[in-house]
């Protein structure tokens, strides 16, 4: 369970984060959704560690996780897959996928490396490729597959379907959640695409301008048509 | 035809020092994105410890394996006082800074082991082979560097293919954001680069001293060659430093062989220049356009 209370991140003046509590429990899905600018990508760059929080904290299962480095939250179980398509196009598939796990030993980098062949069958195929040659679709299930390298307890995924063709969205995000319930893995997804993330989450956040607006039931969110046309967009 | 091919033999063995030392350029500006121009005198200072510890031992290996011990420790020296803290301001800061390291080191070198040009016996014989009746221009010597050369450079691939480290190495240099995302320690793979390269440059200093004497800046004129044969590799490929290190060392022996060796500088920086006009990211470089 990633517990996150009153965070608050400042880019010089600019405050990106106000007071930002949520939960992310295991086995679900939790979406994160808003507009361009609403502090989504800051949310989990500075869960991960990439960017220092001005206030507030976050606990991966009760451990704190903030204040610490990026290199350090992911061995601690909380993997982040950045926005773009995170994988390096000089290395093959299979060595980004190493890469994901280096510091755990041969056996369990073995067998995470099988379930996420299992997860994702063609990266098995395109193993020995470099990921370069992989279209968009694979390269995304890539680097979901780098992340869960790391046996994280929690994943962040940040914008998965950009420049993505919705159909193959919306597979991989089923995939992820299947996963999910059947592993426990708790899953915090952001997304600006709000009606294919809500398809698959259990609860939704609607985050604007760095505040927190909403929360509930992500079934609930997608048919508030008030907050949909505040918010949302659409 | 004859001095044609001595010509081109003469070349090989030159070239392979050209090659590791180029190789040393390369593998900081991959783990760094840092030309290190102070490369050379790295290895000029190393190549002083190997010759203190050889006068007091007489043993050739030990003196090798002392000046790549220098190596690395030097290495990291610089990459933690210098270039890491000139670095988080400024990137072209750090290669300004490179040059003040040489000029360092060198004057360093002239006040702990004096300004004077020293010999560096090679361990076997520097004469050439004679074989079918005549004496050809490459020696036992130029056997062991040419050999030595080809051992590090298939050592070196194998680390960064097989190897965790070697793998580390690579993502840090190619995206030191995923590297640290995958659990990578980022800081310390650039600094593995620095040990690595110092190391690889303190064999080329060894190598290279008994053909070029040991002074504080003996080893200038490798700087030239090295780097050039790095950039026209495309500063990121370890095939092409060598490739072209050794292209180099054949080009300076013709030069030299058929006019006169104070034009081979200038040859290898006009080749530079073509090189840049024509093919600005080097012959085996890629092209990187960033990826949104």
């Amino acid at each position: 369970m990633l517990t996150v209370s009153e965070l608050s991140v400042s880019y010089g003046a600019v405050r990106a984060l106000a007071n930002v509590s949520l939960t992310v429990p295991p086995g679900e899905v939790t979406a994160v959704i808003g507009a361009n600018g609403a502090g989504k990508s800051t949310l989990m760059r500075t869960l991960a560690g990439l960017v220092r929080p001005a206030a507030g904290s976050a606990t991966l299962d009760g451990q704190p996780i903030t204040g610490r480095k990026a290199e350090d939250i992911v061995r601690m179980g909380l993997a982040l897959v950045p926005e773009g398509r995170s994988t390096i196009p000089d290395l093959t598939v299979e060595e980004n996928l190493r890469l994901g796990g280096l510091w755990r030993n041969r056996s369990d980098r073995a067998a995470s490396q099988a379930e996420v062949f299992d997860l994702f069958p063609i990266l098995g195929q395109r193993r020995h490729l470099r990921a370069d040659t992989l279209s968009g679709g694979e390269r995304q299930q890539l680097a979901i597959g780098r992340a869960l390298m790391a046996k994280p307890r929690c994943l962040l995924l940040d914008e998965p379907s950009l420049g993505l063709a919705p159909l193959i969205v919306t597979q991989i995000l089923e995939l992820v959640s299947g996963l999910a319930r059947n592993s426990g893995l708790a899953v915090l997804l952001v997304e600006q695409n709000a009606v294919t993330a809500l398809r698959v989450a259990t609860t939704g956040i609607v985050l604007n301008l760095g505040e927190i607006v909403q929360t509930g039931p992500a079934a609930d969110i997608a048919s508030d048509e008030q907050l949909r046309h505040a918010y949302l967009g659409y | 035809m004859t001095t044609f091919i001595d010509y081109l033999l003469g070349g090989v063995s030159s070239g392979a020092i050209i090659a590791l030392m180029a190789l040393a350029i390369v593998l900081i500006w991959r783990s760094t994105r840092v030309v290190n121009f102070a490369q050379v005198g790295q290895a000029m200072f190393t190549t002083y410890v190997a010759l203190t510890v050889r006068d007091a031992t007489g043993n050739w290996i030990i003196a090798l394996l002392a000046a790549i011990a220098a190596g690395a420790v030097l290495g990291l020296v610089v990459h933690w006082l210098v270039i890491r803290p000139v670095k988080r301001v400024d990137t072209s800061g750090a290669i300004i800074a490179t040059f003040g390291v040489l000029i360092s080191l060198q004057a360093l070198a002239g006040m702990l082991w004096g300004g004077d040009t020293r010999g560096y016996a090679p361990p076997v014989s520097n004469d050439g082979i004679q074989l079918a009746g005549r004496i050809w221009p490459f020696s036992w010597y130029d056997v062991l560097v040419i050999g030595v050369t080809i051992a590090l450079v298939i050592g070196l691939t194998l680390l960064f293919t097989r190897t965790n480290i070697g793998l580390a190495m690579r993502a840090s240099a190619f995206n030191p954001e995923v590297a640290r995302l995958s659990g990578v320690r980022v800081s310390r793979s650039l600094a593995y680069g620095w040990i690595l390269a110092g190391m690889v440059g303190a064999i080329a200093g060894v190598l290279v001293a008994p053909t070029s004497q040991v002074s504080p800046n003996s080893f200038d004129i490798l700087l030239v060659f090295a780097f050039t044969a790095a950039v026209i590799g495309g500063l990121d490929s370890l095939v092409g430093a060598v490739t072209f290190g050794i292209g180099t060392g054949l080009v300076i022996s013709l030069v030299s062989g058929y006019s006169d060796s104070s034009n081979a500088p200038v040859v290898a920086l006009v080749l530079l220049a073509l090189n840049l006009l024509l093919k600005p990211d080097g012959v085996f470089g890629h092209h990187h356009s960033r990826a949104v």
